[in-house]
């Protein structure tokens, strides 16, 4: 008597392909996925709880950790919020290189993105191909504040290092060679019909479902939302740069894809203008007390992370700890839809779905 | 078919580029200058101000201090100061809130070890590790030289 | 080697094709040590790096490190395994990719067989192996490994079918089965080999024999992203080494296959070239093919199991049988007529 059963596969948490160790418990029949529970905390370090008991300029290091391929967002994210609530004023300088760091992580994080994204789809080269331009981007990290991964960069009020004498212009030259890679990276990857076929349609959600779901950054974009909060809800100084929030039509993997190559494209326009009009000279630093103590009270600020809407929410008692901190990591929200989409998928699809997601479970986990 | 003969284009194009990859153990890298190494400790410099410990967010740093020896002088001089490494997440932090640059920076980072008992060091270790120190200890951002209250 | 072939067997020729073998084993594993880190370097060259360096002149022996790291590895069997199978599959996998090899032949002189059904022969011995991958998948008692497994047995018998039948166009133009005599049948001049009037039956082939060698884009039965290891997740040491083995011979037996077929064997390019030993052009083109399928791999993503299944039945099977047909309509008018 042939009798056929579900199998129960533990994807992960050690798994090529869960980009750290997220765990996905999938029921398949044959290769088709009945249900999906994504199980996560593999990479918990209770980020939070740990910060109530450290100082703002301490929880700084912590922030790099949590999404560690976007670590001077999260460097960003809470300085914002402490001189928010404090009513700093951050100067000039430090606010552009501020920008140009943020910009230049967005494209660092695109880049891995894009690599990894290569390689669950069964492409080795593209790897090392966004792995060799993210090193650019890294070294100039390395040169300005010596670091090449948890930079530690902003401080409560500006930024801990000036730019060294002929910084900025790497950067300028960095550019227009970002730029002609793209193109190599687009006949390489973009137009292969192998790619196109696994992509094109998968993983698809309308605007909608994308709301309903807490989606945000290119998840959401991707079904023809334009939100971004460089442009809807400016912080730092990004009102003052010209640059296009591209959305896209479907909702699918291949829209993803595309949102984020082109994300790449708009930063290095941001980039461009922004080494044009950075300033020659002043201070990085403005004017903080010795000992931060945010008054009494709450606040959440919200930026645009190159995952999405990541958040920041400090409760503080007037003292130098905060008395409760979170965050609202894009990645943690985005995985959620995770079951949703997988169901009625194959083996095959989960992987270009979780990928396209583009998750990091640093941040997932916090 | 296009998309993928372009593709195969663009790998045999980098077939024949020049390597982008280091040579790394065979020619040592080079670190910017700003770079945040393992940390060299200068004795004589310390005031034993227990700042550095404080700020530390992953609480890696003890020091301990003695009377001064010298009876004329007052305060305090350093007994023992141990960072561990296998906590210590190179934040810079240390370095920053230090008043005497007394703990800087090095650009050494080869920190890997058979066991974990050698992660753990010592002033004696610290003050040797003198190689490679950074230059421009620029402290404009620290923001609390009080240290954590 | 032709005069040996027809004497009748005796104790002497027994041993002399023994021995033969044995020589020709080697050396087939020195091509496969080689076979790995010209991969390897190529793959390297590819993506901006070095390709292995540390180990001799040109990291000439990675490889045999490798190969040494494996043999010296503890033989694990999983427990819940079973037994039998899990030990047969290495093996069955192997013997068969070397059996094809005999009757491949590499000059006009060199070969070990003269089989006059070569073609099915090979066709038949290399489904074989499909059944010690999917013995390997299912003996394991891994998850994944029975995943890889069944997308393995599906994938090698549905191209399978193409593979073969993009070669019966050429078997036709020849009139034989037999490799040597399609060899011989291909003119003197390289645009008067079978690639380019079997163009279509060489597309076919191309993309089949990618899939049958279970290489990039059409790894999906080991697609690490995936499976993990697809197949042999639980395979180690040496049992590992034997898989390994088995895919590098494929790929030397397809490369031959490829070169005897379509490319003109041991033909030089142009009738003056005449005095460069015939051995060397066939190593030319075989290293060619195999330079090939490492491009491809360095290039492409992996397709879906669905796409490849169907890529299979609707495109290169209907396009097989098209280049069978206009084939025999180009015999009968242009040949015959």
């Amino acid at each position: 008597m042939i009798r056929t059963e579900e199998l129960l596969l533990n994807v992960g948490p050690q798994h090529p392909s869960t980009h750290g160790v997220l765990r996905i418990v999938v029921k398949l029949d044959g290769e088709v996925i009945k249900e999906a529970t994504p199980v996560i905390g593999y990479l918990h370090r209770g980020t939070e709880k740990l910060a109530e008991s450290l100082n703002y300029t301490q929880i700084i290091p912590y922030t790099d950790r949590m999404d560690y391929l976007s670590a001077m967002t999260n460097n960003y994210v809470l300085c914002y919020a402490v001189e928010k609530m404090m009513g700093i004023e951050v100067p000039e300088r430090a606010q552009f290189l501020r920008l140009i760091v943020m910009e230049l992580q967005r494209i660092a994080s695109h880049l891995v993105w894009w690599g990894t994204y290569l390689l669950d789809l069964g492409a080795l080269s593209p790897f090392l191909f966004a792995f060799k331009d993210r090193e650019k981007i890294v070294d100039l990290f390395n040169e300005l504040c010596g670091a090449r991964l948890t930079y530690n960069y902003m401080r409560v009020g500006g930024v801990k290092w000036d730019a060294p004498p002929g910084w900025i212009d790497k950067v300028r030259d960095f550019i227009p060679y970002m730029e002609k890679q793209l193109q190599d990276y687009d006949r390489l990857v973009t137009g292969n019909e192998i790619f196109l076929n696994r992509v094109k349609g998968i993983g698809k959600y309308d605007a909608e479902t994308a709301i309903a779901w807490g989606l945000s950054g290119v998840n959401l974009r991707c079904t023809g939302v334009k939100w971004d909060l460089r442009k809807d809800e400016p912080y730092c100084i990004y009102d003052r740069f010209e640059f296009d929030v591209p959305v896209g039509k479907n909702g699918d993997c291949y829209d993803r894809y595309l949102l984020r190559i082109e994300e790449i494209r708009q930063s290095l326009r941001i980039l461009k203008q922004a080494v044009e009009q950075f300033p020659s000279s002043g201070e990085t630093m403005g004017k903080v007390p010795r000992v931060i103590r945010p008054p009494e009270g709450e606040t959440y600020v919200r930026i645009e992370a190159p995952r999405g809407e990541l958040g920041c929410h400090i409760v503080s008692k007037g003292k130098a700890e905060p008395y409760r901190l979170k965050f609202r990591r894009p990645s943690f929200n985005n995985l959620q839809m995770l079951p949703k989409l997988l169901v009625g998928e194959t083996m095959s699809n989960l992987i270009a779905i979780l990928g396209g997601v583009d998750i990091v479970l640093g941040e997932v986990d916090c | 078919m296009k998309g993928m003969i372009q593709g195969l284009g663009v790998t045999l194009k980098t077939m024949f580029s020049k390597k982008v990859t280091y040579a790394y153990p065979d020619e040592p890298l080079k670190m910017p200058d700003r770079f945040r190494g393992i940390q060299h400790f200068d004795p004589d410099k310390c005031i034993v101000c227990n700042q550095c410990a404080r700020i530390c967010p992953t609480q890696c740093i003890t020091l301990t201090g003695k009377p001064n020896p010298d009876p004329e002088k007052k305060g305090k001089v350093i007994d023992t100061y141990d960072i561990n490494f296998e906590l210590c997440i190179l934040c810079d932090l240390c370095t920053e809130v230090c008043p005497t640059e007394a703990i800087v920076m090095t650009n050494n980072f080869e920190l890997a070890a058979y066991s974990r008992d050698e992660l753990f060091k010592d002033r004696e270790w610290l003050e040797n590790n003198n190689t490679n120190i950074r230059q421009d200890n620029n402290n404009i951002g620290a923001p609390q030289r009080g240290g954590a209250k | 080697m032709t005069k040996w072939l027809e004497q009748p067997l005796s104790w002497e020729n027994a041993l002399f094709f023994t021995a033969m073998a044995v020589v020709f084993l080697l050396i087939v594993l020195l091509y496969v040590v080689y076979a790995i880190l010209f991969e390897r370097k190529v793959l390297g060259w590819m993506q901006w790096r070095h390709g292995p360096n540390r180990l001799g002149p040109w990291g000439m022996f990675q490889t045999v490190a490798d190969v040494l790291k494996l043999l010296f590895k503890e033989d694990t069997i999983p427990r819940k395994a079973d037994r039998a199978l899990f030990i047969i599959a290495p093996a069955l996998c192997y013997a068969p990719s070397f059996a094809v090899l005999a009757v491949i032949p590499y000059t006009r002189e060199l070969y070990f067989a003269d089989l006059n059904v070569a073609v099915v022969y090979y066709a038949a011995l290399s489904a074989i192996s499909t059944i010690a991958i999917v013995l390997g998948g299912w003996a394991s008692n891994n998850k994944y490994s029975l995943l890889g497994g069944m997308r393995s047995g599906a994938q090698m018998i549905s191209y399978e079918v193409p593979l073969v039948l993009s070669i019966v166009g050429t078997v036709m133009m020849t009139g034989s089965m037999n490799l040597r005599k399609i060899v011989e049948a291909q003119g003197d001049w390289f645009w008067q080999w079978n690639f380019l009037p079997q163009i279509i039956g060489f597309g076919v082939f191309l993309v089949a024999a990618v899939s049958e060698l279970n290489r990039s884009p059409f790894d999906l039965p080991e697609a690490e992203s995936e499976l993990v290891a697809g197949y042999h997740t639980e395979y180690s040491g040496f049992r590992f080494a034997f898989f390994m083995l088995a895919e590098y011979v494929y790929m030397f037996a397809i490369a031959g296959l490829a070169s005897v077929l379509f490319l003109g064997g041991w033909r030089p390019p142009a009738p003056f070239l005449d005095f460069i030993p015939g051995i060397v052009w066939m190593i030319l083109k075989m290293a060619f093919v195999i330079f090939f399928l490492f491009w491809l791999r360095a290039t492409m993503p992996r397709v879906r199991i669905d796409q490849l299944m169907g890529f299979a039945w609707k495109v290169l099977l209907p396009l097989a049988i098209l280049n069978v047909f206009v084939t025999a309509v180009g015999l009968e008018l242009f040949i015959k007529g």
